[in-house]
Order: structure tokens, then sequence, then C-alpha cells
């Protein structure tokens, strides 16, 4: 076959199937038109094409079918009523005892319980050793040799190297391994390790997530992610590549959340250090003017100022209490109760332009300082506006950590991370989609209720912020009742960036950057529509 | 044929399964698992989505196997299954499609014969021997090889491994030439 890797045809045409690359409709229909015309082009393309999917199948584990498992389990159920048949035989035994002689008896009975119990262990060893292979090794290399490619590893089995690596994929998980020697590690179940020794990479798939790698000091449980443990005899180090991942101690305290980029070591004695998290992994719009318009809704940014330790006089529930917890009484009276608010430091008064994206800058560039970060900080937006039309509409949306809106008072969307107090103290009806992927969500978007708005303003009050540190993301969309929106490659609707003022040129360009930066790197996505666009009456309601 | 103890003799396990011991319908999907998987991820972007079709070929198969004309060609009743779901998966995505998934579209009606060529080319043994193969390709030809696996971006790759995104294809398409012949290799020296 002539060398076609070379063909700038064939390398298009691969480009646009595994999309990444977007080609013009000149160029689409040249392509076309090749490929119909020249059988070695169609017949290496073939080739390639099924190349690329069979080293993806034989790589990946053996896939979770419940569908098909419920069904052959009714199997396996009347193959385990073979042992209640076996009792029946037993029982019949017992009937012919009484029939025959002592000895004879004795004897059969002693025969039959044998043979019954040899049958049942039989059959209950052939389904434990089907059931008992957790994973298989895609590669062991050691001492410079390949061996056990292919081999199935079991329940219980334990694996130790001294250097070299391997790779192995778990069959009902889909979790993916790769470690290096000297390795000592043991696979409990199909969805729990134990790693005793040394360095291991995981990427976990959605349907993997839960996986649990247990070490001498700490669990960690893979919450959607890919993370790097290593154990040794000093202790265990965690890095989080992607995702996130639950670490619980062995005195039983509760999880601990570490997300993508942070790392943490934990030593024999029980101590640990956290390291600082690196960016969520989206764009951070450029900061802008905060000036303020008429069309602008207005913001302010809330934080706890730093308390230094020897300041003993200041309330303790202070001194702890994140600025999420302190914002609850200003929800629950509708937003009229500033008394929890005024003791907060503020920063420069924010003009609303949307939220999207990584935040990570944000107090800083609005003034929050100084601030204590491990309490984090809050936007609070407010005026009065009108929607485009009137009707029902309702919020999509998320944020590492919180966002809610409340639409003259009451809260119609809650869309904050799992570990934020507007989750678990306000009680606002919220939907997951764990299916439309969005920012560094395993829940995915949040949808909230529809509520419905007519031709006279409406007060709105929206809160976004961060609950420690400095890794924040989040957007916030907006879908009228009735309008189709066109829809990602994954399916997902784009709806539109909820605005109260329709973007600069400038800024367009910045938002069509991070649309195109969420599409390829998470799958989520927005719409930018002048005609979406809320009118604000008043942009000063506090 | 099934006195070759070497070849799957998939008739044997059928009749298990249609006299009543559908458990044994495990090694017919142990056999062609990933057969199927292989087949439908070729022709479905996603991995996850081909993963869902596979599940359902082998339902359909299961619940329509005293339809099976025994003796005659299993893999081929199966691959003919999957291949019905794959239509109904299209045309339903069809419709949602965008420009250049229409276009991907039309290049896979393209390329519709040769593709079953080569999924008839390929034998159950040389996808089970794959893992080996991979496992032997030179570093930077099996990291590319994995990358797919874990859904690496073309964008990432790239700047990972310092190569413009045209020759990481022409690595793959020499990584997936290696694999070719390495999968073909009867004996268990590997040309690589």
């Amino acid at each position: 076959m002539s060398n076609l890797s070379r063909d700038p045809d064939f390398l298009d045409l691969l480009a646009a199937w595994h999309e990444n690359k977007v080609t013009s409709p000149e160029r689409r229909k040249e392509l076309l038109v090749r490929l119909q015309g020249d059988p070695l082009l169609r017949q290496a393309l073939a080739d390639e094409i099924e190349m690329v999917g069979l080293t993806q199948s034989a790589q990946s584990g053996e896939p979770r079918w419940l569908e098909l498992e419920e069904i052959l389990q009714c199997t396996k159920d009347k193959n385990h009523s073979f042992e209640s048949t076996l009792m029946n035989l037993v029982e019949k035994s017992k009937i012919r005892r009484a029939k025959s002689s002592k000895l004879v008896s004795v004897v059969w009975r002693s025969f039959a319980i044998a043979a019954v119990f040899a049958l049942a262990f039989f059959n209950l060893y052939v389904l434990l050793k089907e059931d008992n292979t957790v994973a298989k090794i895609i590669r062991l290399e050691e001492n410079g040799k390949i061996t056990k490619a292919g081999q199935s590893l079991e329940a219980g089995e334990s694996l130790h190297i001294e250097n070299g690596l391997i790779e192995m994929a778990f069959r009902e998980t889909g979790v993916h391994l790769v470690g290096t020697g000297p390795l000592e590690v043991s696979l409990t179940s199909n969805d729990t390790i134990f790693l005793k020794r040394g360095d291991i990479k995981l990427v976990v798939p959605p349907q993997g997530i839960g996986f649990v790698v247990n070490t001498l000091e700490r669990k960690f449980t893979d919450l959607g992610t890919s993370f790097v443990v290593n154990a040794s005899e000093k202790g265990s180090k965690v890095l989080v590549l992607d995702g996130e991942i639950a670490v619980k101690d062995k005195a039983g305290n509760p999880d601990q959340v570490m997300t993508e980029g942070s790392s943490a070591t934990f030593d024999r004695n029980g101590t640990f250090s956290l390291r600082a998290v690196k960016d969520s992994g989206v764009h951070e719009l450029k900061f802008s003017s905060n000036t303020l318009s008429d069309n602008s809704l207005s913001g302010k940014i809330f934080g706890i100022p730093q308390i230094s330790s020897n300041q003993n006089n200041i309330n303790k529930t202070y001194r702890f209490s994140r600025v999420d917890q302190k914002m609850l009484p200003l929800i629950r009276s509708q937003f009229t109760d500033l008394s929890s608010i005024k003791d907060m430091i503020q920063g420069s008064p924010l003009r609303f332009e949307g939220i999207a994206g990584t935040y990570n800058n944000f107090p800083t560039n609005n003034q929050l300082a100084p601030y204590s970060l491990k309490q984090g900080w809050l936007a609070w937006y407010s005026g009065k506006v009108k929607p485009p039309q009137k009707g029902r509409y309702r919020f999509w949306g998320y944020a590492d950590n919180h966002l809610l809106v409340a639409i003259n008072g009451k809260p119609v969307f809650e869309g904050s991370r799992s570990d934020s107090s507007f989750r678990h103290s306000i009680n606002i009806k919220r939907n997951n989609h764990p299916s439309f992927p969005c920012l560094n969500a395993v829940a995915g978007f949040a949808s909230g209720v529809w509520f419905a708005v007519g031709n006279k303003p409406v007060k709105i009050d929206l809160l976004f912020g961060e609950s420690r540190m400095q890794a924040t993301s989040g957007i916030l969309l907006i879908e009228y009742q009735g309008q189709s929106y066109p829809t990602t490659y994954w399916g997902q609707p784009m709806w539109d960036l909820f605005l109260t003022e329709f973007p600069s040129k400038y800024r367009i360009k910045e938002f069509e950057k991070l649309r195109l930066q969420m599409e390829e790197k998470i799958m989520g996505s927005f719409s930018l529509n002048k005609k979406s666009v809320w009118k604000v009456i008043s942009n000063s309601s506090y | 044929m099934a006195n070759n103890p070497n070849i799957f003799d998939a008739d044997k396990f059928i009749k298990q399964v249609l006299s009543g011991k559908r458990d044994s319908f495990r090694f017919l999907v142990r056999e062609y698992g990933l057969l199927v998987r292989g087949y439908l991820s070729t022709r479905v972007y996603h991995l996850s989505d081909a993963e869902d079709l596979a599940q359902e070929t082998f339902l359909v198969a299961f619940k329509k196997l005293p339809d099976y004309q025994l003796g005659t060609n299993f893999r081929a009743w199966l691959l003919s299954i999957a291949k019905f779901h794959l239509n109904n998966y299209w045309r339903k995505n069809r419709r949602r499609a965008d420009i250049m998934e229409q276009f991907r579209h039309d290049i896979a009606a393209a390329i519709e014969p040769e593709m079953n060529l080569a999924s008839d080319d390929v034998k159950t043994t040389q996808i089970n021997k794959l893992l080996d193969c991979i496992a032997k390709l030179p570093e930077r030809s099996r990291h590319l090889i994995r990358s797919g696996l874990n859904g690496v971006r073309l964008e990432i790759l790239s700047d990972e491994m310092n190569l413009k995104p045209n020759a990481i294809y022409q690595l793959r398409y020499r990584a997936h030439q290696l694999l070719k012949d390495c999968i073909n290799n009867t004996s268990e020296g590997i040309p690589l």
C-alpha cells in the first residue's frame, strides 16, 4: 500500500473523523469526492478506524452489562437452587434410610451427602471462580521483560513487583491502573485495592466512581477522576490529576474532598499536609472595569476579615464560620435581614457580567483584601429586572462552590457544589443532570424550578462564591420555556448565558474562547443571545 | 470443527443455552464480547455508546437465540444484530447531528463496504492478541495507542509529545501497521 500516512487528504479525513478539525464545505466536498473515487484511500481509512476501535475496546476493562447480567442471573439462581435440590436428595435419603438396613443406610447416606456436597462445592467453585476475576493485566514489565499480558487477576490476589511496571484494567468498573515497582498491592474486590508500597496512577471512568484505594493511613475514594497514590514506610501521598476524590482517615472522621491539582501527604503519625489546588482548568475571563451603567446589575463581594491567632476576644463562631453559612439568615429573610453580613468586609462594587468560567482571581481583582481565604468569599448581585418576554423560565448551572438565585426573595435555583451550605440548609428543589457534564461537577448541570414572570419587573438576588481557598468556577444559564436551543454534539441544549447586558465585542471573543474550551474539554456549552438579555430597571435594591 | 480444541465451538454453548442452561451464554459473551465491542467502537465515536450498543446486541442475541440456525455462522449472525442496532443509533443521532457529525456520517457511508471487510478480516484470536501486541510497542507508540483509551484530546497529546497533529496521526498509523503485523503473526516472536 502506498504511504498514505503522508497524504493530506487521508490525514484530514482522520482529523474530521476524530473531531479534531472543522473543515470548510468546499474541503469536505473535495474529500468526499476523493474518497468515493479512491479505493485505496477508502481501504486505508477503514483499516485505520477499525484499529482505533479495536485497540480502545481491547484496552478498556470488561464492561459492566447490568441488564444482561440480570437476565443471566436468573439462571444462576436456578443453579443455586441446585443446593436445595441436593437437600431434597438428602431428605429423600432419609426416607430411604427408614426402609433400608442400618448399615446400608449409613453408607448410602454418607455417600449421598458426600456426593451432594462435592457437587455443591464444585458448582460453587465454578461460580466463584467466574465471579472472582476482577481485573486483567494489560502489561507487566519486570526486569526489562514483558510478561503476563492478558492474565486475569482474582479478588484477594496480591501483586508484588520489585521493578518495572504493571498496567491493568478492572473488569466491572473499567478502572485503569498503572503501577511502578517496587510495588505491593492487593486486589480486595472489583472496586477496592490495598496499596502497601509503591506508586499507582488510576483513571476512573464514570462507571467506576466509588473505586477505593486503601493505604495504611487513609482510604481514598474516587469521585470520577484520575489520581496518583504513593505508599511507603513513611506514609502515603495523593495527587489529584483530574476531578475529585474523597479522603477518609481510619478514625472515621468525615470525608475530606480533594479536587483537581491538589495533593496531600499523610504520615504514619496521623498528621497530614494539604497543598493548595491549582486552576480548575477552564478559562478565566479577563478582569474588566466595574463602572456601573444604568443597564448593569450591581453587586458586592463579601469576605471574612483575617483574624490573627492572638485575637482571643473574637467570637469563636465568627472565627470558624464560612461566608456561605453567614449568608443563610439573609437568604431566609428573603434578602431583607442584613444583620448577619454587617461584620463582613467588602471589596469594590461589582458589575454583573454573567457567570461563566474560572474565578480564581475574582476577590483579588475586586479588592477584597485582606480576607480569610479559609472562610471563602461571596458575591451578591441584586436589582430589579424585566425579562426579555413574559413567560416561564428556569435556571441551569453549577458552581464550585456556591450559586443561588432568588426571584422576589424566593430562591428558585441552587446550583452549588455538595459542600455548600446552600445545598443543605436551604430547601430548594433541584434536579441534577449527570449526562450534561458541567465544569468539574460529577452531578453535571443542575436545573431549578420553572418560575413565571410577567410584564412587571422582579427583584433578583444572585449569590456566587467560594467556600475556601481560591479554585472557583461557575456557570449560570437561563432557559425560556417553549424555546428550542441548539444542541452540542453530546446532546446538551446550549441554553443562554444569563445576562443583564449584552457583552462587548472583546468580551464576546472571550466568551467564545471559553465556550470552545468547555465543549472540547468538559463537554458543556452555552449560547450568547441578545434576545435573552434581562433588562435592569433598578440596580440597587439593597 | 468441534474436534479441534483450539477452535471455539459456539454451537455447543448455544445448544446448552437452548436446553435451559442459560448461564452458558456467558461463554458466548466472553468469546465474542471484544469482537462486538470492537466492531461497534470503530463505528461509534464514544466508547460508552459502543458499550451500550454491544450490550443491546447480546440482549437481543440471547432473546433471539432460538431463531439462530445451528451450523451457520454465529459470529456473522451476532454482527448482523450489532449492525441493526448501529443503524438505529445513526438514524436517531442523525437528526441532531451538526455539520461535522453529518460529514462523519458521509465518510462512514462511503467506506462502509471497506469497514465491513476490515471487520470480517479480524479474527477473535487476533483481537485477543492485541493486548500482548500493544504491550510490545515502542514506548512512544504505546503511549499514543493508550491515550485513545483515556479519551485524551489531540491538542493535549500534541503538546505532551511535542508533535504536530498530523505527525501524531502518522505515528499512530505506523503503530497500527505494527499491531496488524503483530496480530497476524502466529509465532511468539513479534516483529516490532
